[in-house]
Order: C-alpha cells, then structure tokens, then sequence
C-alpha cells in the first residue's frame, strides 16, 4: 500500500494553504521533517493580473503522536484508519495590504490548496491616503486604499477519505476570517497519487473547490463605502457561495534519501462574487513553486 | 535581502543541491521510511489476522525481468541487514525504529525501475500441508477483511478462493479429500499473485464454489505462496 507516500510541497502563500499531509504512521518517538528552500511565483492577491516572485521556506513536520505541521498549516491526526484522515486544523492567513499578499511557508501536501482567509483591519493612518482618491483610482491598483488585512490564525478542522489508496476526498474547513472573525471557507479536493510513477519521481494531480460564507466572501473581495472613498473602485458587497474552483499538479523527485526536488502548479479560478468584485482585476490566477528540501 | 538577489542565490543552491545529490548517491534504493509507512499498517492492524502474513514485495515490471541475482539489503548508519528474497520476490520486512530515525534506504543491486516495491499480503503456510477448507475460507475472509481496511474499493469484493503457488511443476500437487474421496487439482503456469508480470510458476487454483465446504486440502509439497483469490 503506497498511498500517499507522497510528499508535495505546497506552494504556500497565495491565498494561504491548508495542507493535511497523510497519516504518517511511524515507531513512537521517531518524526519525519522536512526543510528547505525555494522560489514560487503567485498573484500578488487573489484575483491580481500580476504575479510576484518570492522565496519559499519549505518546512513539513510528523510527529509520532499524529500531529503535524505543514507550511502555514498544523493538525493532528486522531484517525487510526488507513481509509479515513480526520482531525482539528490550524492556519495561518498572510497578511495583504496595498502591496499584495506577504510571503509565506511552504510545507509538504497535495498542491490543490484549500485557502485560509484573512481578516482586515483599518490602516494605521486612519484612512486617509497621501494623493486623494483620484490618485488611487487612476494607480491601476485596487488595493490602494483598501483596508490592511492582517495575518490571523484561522481553525477549524480536516477530513479525508481515500476512495481507494490513489485517490484521496481532501476536506478541510477553516473559520475565523473576515473583520468580525466569522468568515469560514470549505475547500474540497480530489486528489490522485502516482507514487512511484517513475522510480524516485511522485506526482499529485488535485482538483478542488471552495465555498466561503459572504463574511470570508467580503473580507476579501468587498469594498466598504469607507474604501470607496479612498479608492472609488466602487463599493461592492460580496455574497457567499461557491468561490473557486481550482487544478493543481505537484512533482517531488527524491534525488536522495535525503534531498527532494518539490514543484508544483496550480491554477485558480474565481467564481461568483469573487469574479466580479471590482479588486479583481482577472478571475484566473495561476502560482508556480519549486524548493530543494532535506529530509531530517 | 532583496528578492532581485535573493533569486538567483536560491536557484543557484538549487543547481548546486540538484548536482551534488545526483553525484553523492549512488546505485539503487528505496527510502526504508517509505516503506516502512507502508508495511507497518499490517502491524497495527487489529481485527483478525492469525492466518495471514504480510511481505515486502519486488515485483517485475515485466514478465522478462528476472529475480535471479537480486538482492535487497537495509542500509543506514548502525543497521545493516540483508533481507534475502524468495522465488516470489518476497522479504520479511524489519520494522525498526533506530534504520526509521536513520533514515535508511533498501538498496537494491538492480535497477529500481524494473520493479514494483510494495506490501503483499498472504496466507500462512501450514508446515504439515494440511489445510482444512473451513480454515482456508476463513483466512480468505481475513484477507479481504484486511484489505477492505486499507483499500475501500474492496468494500464489493468476495473471496473466491485460495491460489496455491509452487515452482516447480513436480511439487504442484493439491489433493482435495472429501470424506473417502480424494481429488486431485489441476495446475497451470501462472502469476503468484494478482498483478504480478509473467506466468512463472505453477498454480493451483482452490475455488471455494468447486468444492464442498467440508474436507481437507493437502499439500505434500510446501507451497511458496498461498495466495487469497477476490472477485
């Protein structure tokens, strides 16, 4: 049973990622760590035009006892079964303000990403921008005078279902987003697993969904009367409902033992409200990523 | 650090990382943590499983690929183990906590790529040849109980009976006895196992719906592999 002997680094950042590794059953006492380092490209926020290039610290950790951490993700396995992973789930959202989303972590998962939400606060100045809202209306970014969403731990809880060893269901729903810290977000995933598709190369192939409630919906891609005043982008309120649907291929090449060669691609899709917010700029969004890990 | 700078200094440790990898490791190997994932399910299984046994398995891509020669051993920092194989490709597997924390690796004298590495599952062989049917039905159903627990596409699968794996043609003799009857099955060249390339064994195969449920199933050779059979 090779299933998901798979390790993928997952392309953190981005809209953050909830990754749950597999249940990695090992000797008591013992863990499985990876670390390391990398570049992604990703939107500079969901929904930009533009990509930005940052570095990626890779970090994946299983413990013995079932708790793992993986890039901005932690959990604990508390299923014994070889069919069905479930388990309390911890995130951390990245911060976003007029310059995008900051930097991340990236850990070992399936590449498909379920997104952490973030909650937004005022900025420090109060709101009043240098240039006046012509000035940012005529900038070309959306997120000029926009509210600075700040980084915020998000929980909530994972649940997976292999249909058979190749084929992972991946659930993982996240709460805790938006100004009044309710916005919730359910990603779902399938996921198939070559592990050994060629010796010493795996590859993940995933295809998901994500369904927010309007507080996550509007954190992120609302506009408030008040940002409208700073930025006259337009105010906009968005709803809930289905938020994206997205496709990802991770490729991990054990070149050693202890050295991994980790990349992957996503593609993202924004639906519904998330698509016609006047932040987004494109519905379709697309991340890269590729590190060098050693395992420990 | 700025990003302009902090690129080509990452995708340089890339190369450089990529590069000495490449160049420090050296023949073939399987990561024994792999594996070990894998193989230490069995163990922690906990419903029945008296009449089962579980292998680390090699398996030929192709039917031409020969075990003739292959060796597998456990290579870490304190642990060295040579783990033989049998005709089927089969190793008891060690699961050991000081090669897991070493990170160790299967080494292999062949190339990986001509093999499938992975668990295998099979029936306990009796050391007297005498199966009851009642027992080999019971061990099929364990077998199927087991792997319905790691591989939920088993939910609609039954047992349909055990097949007997010999290697030479000579030692393919099952006798059913019935009572005062006795039957003899026939053999054919086959597989060990579902799944495996080539036909380089003989097989009986026991189908329950063949057979009465009572009576004895004698091997007078001891077989290599007792195989469970699923539809």
């Amino acid at each position: 049973m090779h299933k998901l002997l798979v390790l993928a680094l997952v392309g953190a950042c981005g809209a953050a990622v909830a990754q749950t590794p597999a249940t990695n059953p090992m000797p008591d006492g013992s863990r499985d760590m990876y670390v390391g380092l990398g570049v992604q490209s990703l939107p500079r926020y969901d929904g930009a035009r533009h990509n930005k290039t940052l570095a990626l610290p890779v970090l994946q950790v299983q413990w013995s006892n079932g708790i793992f951490v993986s890039g901005l993700s932690a959990g604990w396995h508390l299923s014994n079964s070889p069919s069905w992973e479930y388990g309390p789930l911890l995130a951390l959202a990245p911060r976003r303000d007029e310059d995008g989303i900051s930097g991340g972590l990236g850990g070992v998962g399936d590449g498909s990403g379920g997104g952490a939400g973030a909650t937004s606060i005022l900025p420090g100045d109060g709101g009043i921008v240098p240039g006046g809202p012509d000035k940012l209306s005529k900038s070309g970014n959306p997120l000029l005078g926009m509210d600075v969403i700040q980084r915020r731990i998000l929980y909530g809880g994972f649940s997976n279902y292999y249909l058979t060893p190749a084929l992972r269901l991946s659930n993982n729903l996240l709460y805790g987003a938006g100004n009044g810290h309710d916005g919730l977000r359910l990603h779902t995933a399938l996921q198939y697993m070559l592990p050994n598709a060629l010796p010493h190369h795996s590859f993940v192939l995933s295809a998901g969904v994500s369904v927010v409630n309007s507080a996550y919906s509007n954190a992120y891609f609302g506009v408030s009367p008040r940002e409208n005043e700073r930025n006259r982008i337009g105010a906009f309120r968005a709803g809930g409902g289905v938020h994206d649907v997205r496709l990802g291929v991770r490729w991990n090449w054990a070149l050693s033992p202890s050295w991994m060669l980790t990349s992957g691609a996503q593609a993202t899709r924004l639906l519904g409200d998330a698509k016609d917010s006047p932040l987004t700029e494109r519905p379709n969004n697309w991340t890269v990523s590729t590190a060098l890990a050693y395992r420990f | 650090m700025k990003i302009k700078t902090l690129i080509p200094t990452v995708l340089l440790a890339l190369g450089l990382g990529v590069q000495g990898c490449a160049l420090a490791q050296d023949g073939e190997w399987v990561s024994y943590r792999d594996a070990y994932k894998a193989m230490v399910v069995f163990a922690k299984y906990g419903k029945p499983k008296n009449l089962l046994q579980m292998h680390y398995q090699l398996s030929p891509q192709e039917a031409a690929t020969s075990l003739d020669g292959v060796s597998l051993s456990l290579n870490g920092k304190t642990v060295q183990l040579n783990l033989p194989l049998d005709p089927t490709g089969r190793t008891s597997f060690p699961l050991l906590k000081a090669a897991y924390d070493e990170n160790a690796v299967l080494a292999l004298n062949r190339k990986a790529s001509l093999f499938a590495f992975h668990p295998r599952l099979s029936l306990a062989v009796r050391a007297d040849g005498a199966y009851d049917a009642a027992e080999l039905r019971a061990a099929c159903e364990q077998a199927l109980q087991y792997q319905r627990y790691v591989n939920a596409a088993f939910g609609a699968r039954k047992c349909v009976g055990v097949r007997f794996v010999y290697q030479k043609k000579a030692e393919a003799v099952l006798q059913l006895r019935d009572g005062g009857r006795e039957t003899l099955l026939p053999s054919v060249d086959g597989a060990a196992f579902d799944g495996d390339a080539g036909a380089g064994f003989r097989v009986v195969n026991y189908r329950f719906s063949d057979w009465p449920e009572r009576g004895q199933v004698v091997s007078p050779f001891p077989p290599l592999a007792l195989a469970p059979l699923f539809d």
